[in-house]
């Protein structure tokens, strides 16, 4: 009877400690975003990008795709520091990802266009 | 002490340690949520009624996360942001009480969140935050979920322990900054707070969902860097 409380007890303790898959890989995406956030300047805006290049890079978590927003900001930031072509891309390829993106990001071209 | 009562005290720890639901279905709780099935969810720059002028940027850079984890599609936050400078909206405060029906027309957003930040106040190895969401609809205007939280976050519990993880810890310490770890207090409220939000379009489907309890409406909470 005893072996069976140890058991138990190392059930409980093995289930509140298995840790869940998320369904991103989001590398440090809160800290980038914050300093470019708080900041935008030359250093934090390099960091932001290569945080968005890690996320692009590195996806397997459930859904092993790139997760909502990242295409579109990456590529927004992109435009803002001159790489055009490289930066419609993004935003084209979280269109095809996400297609409820649409609405905002023609509106976001138009924009930059003028 | 018997096996016995060892066991059943032990359990009872456990499950006490983990008690942070209310009595109410989550079918209930998110009542409007089931209903309108939002898909897109744009995110208001947070409202900073706190002494610290940082708080609004902690916030607004953590609530993409867990929000796209559970799978809903959240505007991007730069992006958005730069529309919404654009159209005189930055000011969340301004549309608080106000119709929203145009953020989803300009966005094709289903609904937006309101944060408010209540309070921030630190003291030595705690940060204790209040802060308020507010989900609602632009199809029909209305709230449809609310939830508000009084956190108590320790600042000095890490991530490693024995001997080496108090060396780690100590030249961790020294190497981040304290930005760092407000983010880290900004992420753990979100993330606590929308764990137990149901699914998106893009989340895992679980049928039974809906029958599971909620959270609480008004919590409290202690919570560390290890909290999920």
């Amino acid at each position: 009877m005893n072996n069976l409380y140890v058991f138990s007890i190392f059930c409980l303790l093995f289930t509140s400690c298995v840790s869940k898959k998320e369904l991103y890989f989001w590398d440090k995406y809160d800290v980038s975003s914050y300093l470019y956030l708080k900041n935008i300047d030359e250093k934090s805006t390099q960091d932001l990008i290569t945080t968005y290049e890690a996320i692009i890079s590195r996806q397997n978590e459930i859904r092993k795709v790139v997760p909502p927003g990242i295409y579109a900001d990456y590529g927004f930031i992109l435009l803002q520091t001159g790489k055009t072509e490289k930066g419609n891309l993004m935003l084209q390829k979280e269109i095809n990802l996400y297609p409820e993106s649409k609405i905002f990001i023609d509106r976001i071209i138009k924009i930059q266009e003028k | 002490m018997s096996p016995r009562v060892c066991f059943l005290l032990f359990s009872l720890f456990l499950c006490a340690s983990c008690e942070t639901t209310s009595n109410i279905k989550k079918s209930v709780a998110y009542k409007g949520i089931y209903e309108e099935k939002p898909i897109s969810i744009l995110l208001m720059p947070p409202i900073n009624k706190s002494t610290n002028v940082d708080a609004k940027e902690y916030f607004h850079s953590t609530l993409l996360v867990p929000l796209a984890n559970k799978g809903y599609y959240v505007i991007p936050p730069f992006l958005s942001m730069e529309i919404l400078k654009r159209e005189s909206a930055y000011d969340a405060e301004l549309f608080l009480n106000d119709p929203i029906v145009k953020f989803g027309e300009v966005f094709g957003a289903d609904v937006v969140i309101f944060t408010i930040i209540h309070s921030w106040n630190k003291t030595y190895g705690n940060v204790k935050v209040e802060v308020e969401y507010i989900v609602k609809s632009t199809r029909t205007n209305r709230i449809l979920f609310e939830r508000r939280g009084a956190i108590n976050y320790n600042t000095t519990v890490s991530g490693t322990s024995g001997a080496y993880g108090a060396l780690f810890d100590l030249v961790l310490t020294a190497a981040s900054t304290i930005a760092t770890k407000y983010v880290d207090v900004a992420r753990i409220c979100n993330t606590y707070t929308f764990k137990d939000l149901p699914g998106g379009k893009y989340g895992v489907l679980n049928p039974l969902e809906p029958d599971e309890l909620s959270g609480k409406k008004v919590f409290t909470a202690n919570l560390n860097s290890q909290s999920k």
